[in-house]
């Protein structure tokens, strides 16, 4: 396993289930909290990597 | 989620004592007050993330304070508890700085004992009652 989008995403997985146990009660909450970190997460992720493309220029 | 009568008689309990209990074993603090399913989620997730940065060849960082973020990320290391002492007792997590995942590797190792730290702080305002 060495691919950086396979690696985020168990990593944010992990994270977001954390988060979303941890501050969440009712687990419906908690399924919705985390599938939006989750999403947040990976977005960001993507988002940063084609920002960051053109570098160094 | 406020604390339900039941929640607080569990308060008498010493928090410091639910602390250590929580950061020895990551997701305990929770099963002990009666949070059971997020203590084991707690339990699953955060062991899991932890033995999968050793498998992607992490460093179990020593404490060398002469190299301040060395120490830093054995403290976020030592975070996670009982899987630590085990992996050490163990022999695993020399890491392998040549391998392309060990960065990779030691981010799940100290992401995990960060947030298992967390954990330790949920559980203690869960213990004064003030969750």
């Amino acid at each position: 396993m060495t691919s950086h989008l396979g690696l985020m995403v168990i990593f944010s997985l992990f994270v977001s289930v954390v988060f979303a146990v941890l501050t969440r009660d009712d687990p419906r909450e908690q399924i919705k909290f985390g599938a939006r970190l989750f999403g947040g997460f990976i977005g960001a992720g993507i988002l940063m990597g084609w920002l960051l493309y053109p570098l160094p220029l | 989620m406020r604390a339900t009568p039941a929640d607080r008689t569990q308060t008498t309990s010493t928090p410091y004592l639910i602390c250590a209990l929580a950061w020895f074993l990551p997701g305990a603090g929770h099963f002990w007050l009666g949070r059971r399913q997020k203590g084991i989620v707690f339990l699953v997730a955060l062991s899991l993330m932890f033995a999968f940065g050793l498998w992607l060849q992490g460093r179990l960082f020593p404490f060398e304070i002469t190299q301040p973020l060395v120490a830093l990320m054995a403290v976020a290391d030592v975070g996670v508890g009982l899987p630590y002492f085990v992996a050490r007792t163990a022999g695993i997590g020399a890491g392998d700085v040549v391998a392309i995942t060990y960065e990779y590797g030691n981010t799940f190792i100290i992401a995990a004992g960060l947030l298992n730290m967390l954990v330790v702080l949920d559980a203690f305002d869960i213990a004064k009652g003030r969750k």
